[in-house]
């Protein structure tokens, strides 16, 4: 039987898709007796969604860096 | 914009073309430059793969996704740069500012002795409209190493596969999986702590 410690430790695992059949459905039977657990895996997405939605550093060399880049292409042929 | 319509108007030397495809793509090649060479030459190192890519867009077959192209040319550019001195930090952990979800959170039986509370904020949406949230997340991710914070960012934000993450960087499955958890936790400590304090 899986325990909590072992569910958080393969976590990201289960996130990723990297485990076996077996081992997807010992942490789906944990998760269906442990509120504990489901709350930290639901943490866990919304944790990804947030890495996910951070706003971009912005770029303040940019339309400089494609003019650059645009010239070396024609020069190029 | 397709992959195959961007490129007709990149082969034309098009500059707002240029303008998109770095706007799209430079985030991807630095955090791949930024895992092998580090943070003091990864600038320079993108900008050589953007000249590389140049050089070479008209060999460009289509065999693989514009982006994966782009993030092999800039891997293969930041090897070039460091051929004999590849740091050997792969599973380097650093300490980060609101630590990890570690053992002292669980008993000896393995059950949660600290178990996770319930947020305040239940979508990114509305956690990211904190700024001071913001700069403390921005905080941790600086604090992770080069190689951890580039597998996540590579991950999370530019959805690669695990696969092609070890691919680029050079890494084993098994130490990408260990890089990217030990990243994710250290970002959820941060979100626990701020969701618990309201602090930084």
């Amino acid at each position: 039987m899986l325990t909590c410690k072992e569910l958080v430790a393969h976590s990201s695992d289960y996130l990723d898709g990297q485990m076996t059949l077996r081992q997807r459905l010992a942490v789906r039977a944990h998760l269906a007796m442990c509120g504990n657990c489901r709350r930290f895996l639901r943490q866990m997405k919304l944790t990804q969604a947030v890495i996910r939605q951070m706003p971009d550093e912005e770029l303040p060399e940019l339309d400089a860096l494609a003019e650059r880049l645009a010239q070396a292409r024609r020069h190029n042929d | 914009m397709s992959d195959t319509d961007l490129l007709d108007r990149l082969l034309a030397g098009e500059q707002k073309a240029y303008r998109e495809l770095v706007a799209r793509y430079q985030g991807a090649m630095r955090a791949v430059a930024y895992a092998i060479v580090g943070s003091r030459n990864a600038d320079e190192v993108v900008q050589d793969a953007w000249l590389a890519v140049v050089r070479s867009l008209s060999g460009f077959q289509g065999r693989s996704s514009l982006k994966t192209w782009l993030l092999t040319i800039t891997a293969n550019t930041a090897k070039t740069r460091l051929k004999h001195n590849r740091r050997e930090v792969l599973l380097d952990d650093l300490a980060a500012p609101h630590g990890t979800v570690g053992d002292e959170r669980f008993s000896d039986d393995g059950h949660w002795l600290l178990a996770p509370h319930a947020w305040h904020q239940d979508s990114p949406e509305a956690l990211l409209t904190e700024d001071e949230l913001r700069e403390c997340l921005e905080h941790t991710l600086a604090s992770l190493s080069e190689l951890q914070a580039s597998v996540l960012v590579l991950r999370e934000r530019q959805g690669l596969e695990l696969e092609a993450i070890c691919n680029l960087l050079d890494i084993s499955l098994s130490n990408a999986r260990v890089l990217l958890h030990r990243a994710r936790l250290k970002v959820f400590a941060t979100l626990e702590h701020f969701e618990e304090t309201g602090q930084c």
